[in-house]
């Protein structure tokens, strides 16, 4: 199962740490999984090669096969023949399904008891993006 | 010998005099691995790395791309490259002659992958090495052995003193331009929890011995860490925990294999790290702690 947690912090300019909750292969599918909901790269392209992410992110390149299996196997990347992994077009719909599904599952309950806690109603919630 | 093992060790010892610096070692690297050679200083890494390409001769079985490094030194070296640590390029050369003193010295350099691996980098071929900074040094370095066409590199201490944005540009390059899934690679460093997400594999000596030889993957299966809260602390410190150690927001005790199962539920499983292992197999005796 491949998540999205948008709250990962991950700087890839310097070296990347991982945690020890999670396999690193699990937490770079995250990630990729992360920025493919952010369309990089777009549906339909093709991903990077291993060696590039392995040296991108400096990890073994057998852990960035086995990133991108997960990734193919949760039907967001496809195999192409030849030519290297493509993203799947739906990847898009599908990652953003599966991550509101998740947020309405895990993340809403936790948010709802806190903000009933706090005494925080509809109305004093503010939706538009302040300037 | 089949020739998926690039490097077999039997029973390898090596003495410097009467001191063992290397003790009884078995271990096998095959093909298209990224080995972590770790160890703290004086636990034989250097001798080790030099037995393998010929430079100090041991007792026991030591096989390298299936030669004996020592008699047959000159063939293994089309074949292996190595940076020892204290590998120093001549100060008054420019990048260019020391491409061109490789290619009259190596049968198996390639002047043309030299040229485009240091396009990677900020290396200018007219630069003289003396005007280069450490880390630029470094990648100089490696472009230079990452252009013999050989299927063994070995690797002491490469990124010593690099600050980190050299080092990862030094592993970026090693990783892209080296790696293939046949060719290996045999790096020793301090570095662990940098390096840690870049191996396959890791060798790791105390004192000359080696206490561990596993690939990380059965590492992450064989141990077993536990992070746990200061409530459980007591009966974690009773099943005798290879470590105990801190990790965000508590304890966590290392075990090698399953820990016993009523302490399974006062925990919850987190990857051991490397370095924590390290820290567990390499302690010295409680009694030498006196010294320092």
């Amino acid at each position: 199962m491949v998540c999205y947690l948008s709250n990962t912090p991950m700087g890839c300019d310097a070296m990347t740490t991982w945690d020890h909750r999670q396999p690193i292969y699990q937490q770079l599918a995250d990630l990729l999984a992360a920025q493919l909901l952010d369309g990089d790269p777009a549906e339909g392209q093709a991903m990077p090669s291993v060696r590039a992410l392995a040296a991108q992110h400096l990890l073994n390149p057998v852990t960035v096969s086995r990133a991108l299996q997960a990734l193919t196997e949760a039907r967001l990347l496809e195999n192409r023949r030849g030519l290297g992994l493509y993203v799947l077009p739906g990847a898009h719909d599908s990652l953003r399904a599966s991550e509101r599904q998740r947020f309405l599952q895990n993340e809403w309950p936790r948010l709802r008891a806190r903000l009933k806690r706090l005494g925080i109603n509809n109305e004093q919630l503010i939706w538009e993006d302040t300037p | 010998m089949t020739s998926d093992l690039l490097v077999e060790a039997r029973n390898l010892s090596v003495r410097y005099g009467a001191k063992t610096a290397v003790d009884d070692l078995s271990f096998s690297i095959p093909k298209g691995r990224v080995v972590g050679l770790l160890g703290h200083n004086g636990a034989g890494k250097t001798t080790l790395m030099k037995a393998m390409v010929g430079l100090k001769k041991g007792e026991g079985e030591l096989s390298v791309l299936g030669m004996d490094p020592v008699r047959e030194r000159v063939a293994l070296l089309q074949s292996a490259c190595y940076i020892p640590d204290v590998a120093t390029l001549p100060q008054w050369a420019r990048v260019s002659e020391l491409i061109t003193l490789m290619q009259g010295m190596h049968p198996r350099f390639s002047a043309d992958r030299a040229r485009t691996l240091l396009k990677r980098t900020s290396v200018g071929l007219n630069d003289k090495v003396k005007s280069l900074s450490k880390g630029m040094v470094a990648q100089a370095h490696l472009a230079l052995i990452a252009s013999i066409d050989a299927r063994l590199m070995i690797l002491d201490e490469p990124t010593l003193g690099l600050d980190v944005l050299s080092r990862k540009a030094f592993y970026e390059m090693l990783i892209d331009e080296w790696c293939d899934g046949e060719r290996s690679v045999l790096i020793s460093t301090h570095q662990v929890e940098e390096i840690e997400s870049l191996l396959s594999d890791v060798l790791m000596l105390n004192e000359g011995k080696l206490v561990l030889s596993i690939s990380l993957e059965d590492m992450d299966r064989r141990f077993v860490a536990l992070s746990h809260d200061a409530a459980a602390a007591d009966a974690m410190t009773a099943a005798h925990p290879l470590l105990r150690y801190r990790v965000q927001g508590g304890s966590a005790a290392l075990f090698d294999g399953p820990p016993p199962a009523h302490l399974e539920a006062l925990g919850k499983r987190v990857r051991p790290s490397l370095v924590d292992l390290f820290v567990a197999l390499t302690r010295k005796p409680e009694i030498d702690r006196t010294q320092f």
